[in-house]
């Protein structure tokens, strides 16, 4: 069954040129008539399925639109064209911290990010110490974030995210967190989820571990679709060209 | 309502965050006012207190000022910022945007209220009693927050997408403070400057608040309407824009 269901995808930018940030800019392009609107296609024609427990990887340079079609799947950019479809929970494991505070004890937030994924507080909260114990910052639990290591942090995120299971995780380089020890602790638990029906989408610059991870891979290249099919096939073309 | 939880944790930080790393932490929600008030006081009633109608006390009258305006201003400010500085998350996980100015609006009415048992203390102090008409702070307080909401979800697009606007609108927030009767009583204003504090839609909340806490203004049926008007106009004109902008701004964060 399909979960992730991508046709004739399209995203355009209306984008100033000469785009400045202010206002009093604006204004002086306007007058000396340079004000000029220009359309900015950043994926054109996107076309693909992901199944219940398949992993994809994204590939592509930097600017190619891995990371804005990872943020269209998440729901959170609207398509210009085409459709989006994802079916059940989303569980996005964001890149260190972001929706962290540093300011915030460790167990606040745990409890923050879960809910704002859409879980309900209670039965999170009966899950804090757990997750602060799987994540090895149980001691940490109740100190503020900023204490800790950007190591603590990467794990208590990865801790948090893969806590429940999920329809549909969004992963965005954050696969190489921790020492190697841990590295082993978090592949086990994604192979869990993903026997268990999770559906991954993967975006990485780090070829062994889609390899390694990946059933299948989408080239991406200046917001177009270049190849896609099994992993190591891609990857390989990938690395040559 | 789904959003419930996360309204309820974003309010709580946003209340405990701001003190934080303080030694008094919350207890600043309370000192705050009382100490802006005390400088002000001391400065303002050798000119002010003699021209207020009697029966009116200057202290309270002047605190309860600065609550509503800080109310106003800051919440306008955070509820503004709230969308910008959570950027991060509202590009990874789709949360309704909305919630975080909301709840930014949210925490000004909760300081608000706190701010208010200070404010009762002054009220004792210099003579007066809550007036039976108390209860009626409570539609003056969720009636600012849905302006404080709907303005700081505008505002909010404009600071994404053009820098300088945070400037302006600080300026303009000034002009507004300087034509609310804050600490000065309307009548020492000639008539052109009392027709202009008058149509300013926050001297309507002021005085309604000041007449329900503890009688120290006298709003009109006109003060009441304008203020719901404001209320729900200000709330739409914050939701309408920010959903139809909203869907190309995101993509600047």
């Amino acid at each position: 069954m399909a979960v992730i269901e991508v046709t004739n995808l399209n995203l355009t930018y209306r984008v100033l040129m000469n785009r400045t940030g202010s206002l009093k800019e604006l204004f002086k392009e306007a007058i000396k008539g340079r004000a000029r609107v220009i359309d900015y296609v950043a994926l054109e024609d996107i076309s693909f399925t992901v199944e219940k427990g398949e992993v994809v990887a994204i590939l592509g340079r930097n600017g190619a639109g891995k990371s804005t079609l990872l943020k269209i799947l998440a729901g959170v950019l609207p398509a210009t064209k085409g459709s989006s479809k994802v079916t059940g929970t989303i569980a996005p494991m964001i890149e260190l911290g972001a929706g962290f505070h540093p300011e915030m004890t460790g167990a606040e937030n745990v409890l923050f990010y879960s809910v704002l994924m859409g879980r309900d507080a209670k039965s999170v909260k009966a899950r804090i110490s757990a997750i602060g114990e799987w994540a090895g910052v149980s001691d940490h639990m109740r100190f503020p974030l900023r204490t800790y290591s950007s190591g603590m942090v990467a794990r208590l995120a990865f801790a948090t995210a893969t806590d429940e299971q999920t329809d549909v995780l969004l992963v965005d380089e954050v696969l190489s967190v921790g020492d190697a020890d841990f590295k082993g602790k978090s592949r086990a638990r994604m192979n869990q989820l993903i026997n268990s029906g999770a559906a991954v989408v993967l975006v990485s610059h780090d070829m062994s571990a889609v390899r390694e991870l990946a059933h299948r891979a989408i080239w991406l290249e200046n917001g177009h679709i270049k190849m896609i099919g099994v992993a190591k096939d891609v990857v390989a073309a990938y690395e040559a060209g | 309502m789904k959003y419930a939880q996360l309204i309820r944790l974003l309010v709580a930080r946003e209340l405990t965050l701001r003190y934080k790393r303080s030694v008094i932490g919350i207890g600043w929600t309370l000192l705050n006012p009382m100490l802006t008030s005390f400088v002000l006081w001391v400065v303002f009633s050798f000119v002010f207190a003699s021209r207020l109608p009697s029966g009116q006390q200057f202290a309270p009258y002047l605190m309860a000022g600065i609550l509503l305006n800080t109310f106003f201003n800051q919440g306008l400010m955070q509820s503004a910022e709230s969308i910008a500085s959570n950027g991060g998350v509202l590009t990874k996980i789709y949360v309704p945007p909305q919630i975080f100015a909301i709840s930014a609006a949210l925490a000004g009415l909760v300081n608000f209220f706190i701010g208010m048992l200070p404010l009762t203390v002054v009220v004792f102090i210099s003579g007066q009693t809550l007036a039976w008409t108390f209860p009626l702070v409570l539609i003056v307080g969720i009636c600012m927050a849905l302006l404080v909401s709907g303005l700081g979800l505008a505002c909010s697009i404009l600071f994404i997408r053009f820098d300088d606007t945070r400037n302006i609108v600080a300026v303009l927030l000034m002009i507004l403070m300087y034509l609310t009767p804050i600490f000065y009583p309307i009548s020492v204003m000639n008539s052109t400057m009392q027709n202009i504090i008058h149509w300013n839609p926050i001297t309507s909340y002021l005085d309604i608040f000041r007449w329900a806490f503890s009688n120290n203004a006298t709003p009109t049926l006109f003060s009441w309407i304008y203020m719901c008007v404001w209320s729900a106009f200000g709330f739409w004109l914050g939701v309408y824009n920010f959903k139809k902008y909203w869907p190309r701004t995101v993509a600047m964060l």
